[in-house]
């Protein structure tokens, strides 16, 4: 396994909440990201983004590793929820508090911190 | 151009769900490559949203790797 893919898997299954978005939060550049997003938001899920523009190769392993085609794409503790027509739906329907409930605990949305994170080495 | 990369899509979509009560493609800002999809078939018949989600993508895997898809909005529904 390459690092890059080795790091990329060590977010989504160590971070409570991954996004895999094009931009970040700050930022955000595709329309799809942005739905994804703001359903988290909604939800007051603790967002962890990963911005996949810098590299071309971030969206490759992150498809190798996940079996999903298209940006962007959500984690629950280290499980797939789904890309932005998902993350909306399920936020609709009011599963994906369900969800972040189960896995993270009732008292989730307490640590509703948004963060970005790379999955690119550091520079030496 | 636009008119057709809908229909291809719309070609394989049929392909992978001949049983499709409701199936239709669209191209979202005309461009050809922005598109709503929307597929009402038994095959997702209590299926998570997630395999439903999977089907279709497996369906346009093609287009969806060469690019010709550069964003996909999927909507599908279990039909009995």
């Amino acid at each position: 396994m390459s690092e890059l893919s080795s790091r990329t898997k060590d977010v989504i299954e160590n971070e409570p909440v991954t996004l895999f978005m094009k931009g970040t939060p700050q930022f955000v550049m595709c329309g799809n990201s942005d739905r994804a997003l703001r359903a988290l938001r909604e939800a007051g899920a603790p967002v962890t983004a990963v911005d996949v523009l810098p590299d071309p190769e971030i969206r490759q392993e992150l498809s190798t590793l996940s079996g999903w085609p298209t940006i962007p794409q959500v984690f629950v503790k280290g499980e797939l929820i789904g890309g932005a027509d998902i993350t909306e739906e399920l936020a609709a329907s009011g599963e994906l508090t369900q969800i972040l409930e189960e896995k993270l605990g009732p008292d989730y949305r307490g640590s509703a911190e948004e963060r970005t994170v790379s999955v690119l080495a550091t520079p030496a | 151009m636009a008119q057709m990369a809908t229909e291809s899509l719309e070609r394989l979509l049929r392909e992978a769900f001949p049983d499709a009560t409701e199936l239709s493609v669209q191209d979202r800002t005309g461009g050809g490559d922005h598109f709503q999809v929307i597929v009402a078939s038994p095959a997702f018949a209590g299926l998570p949203l997630l395999e439903q989600h999977r089907l279709v993508n497996d369906a346009l895997a093609g287009p969806l790797r060469d690019g010709t898809i550069h964003e996909l909005r999927i909507k599908t529904k279990g039909t009995a």
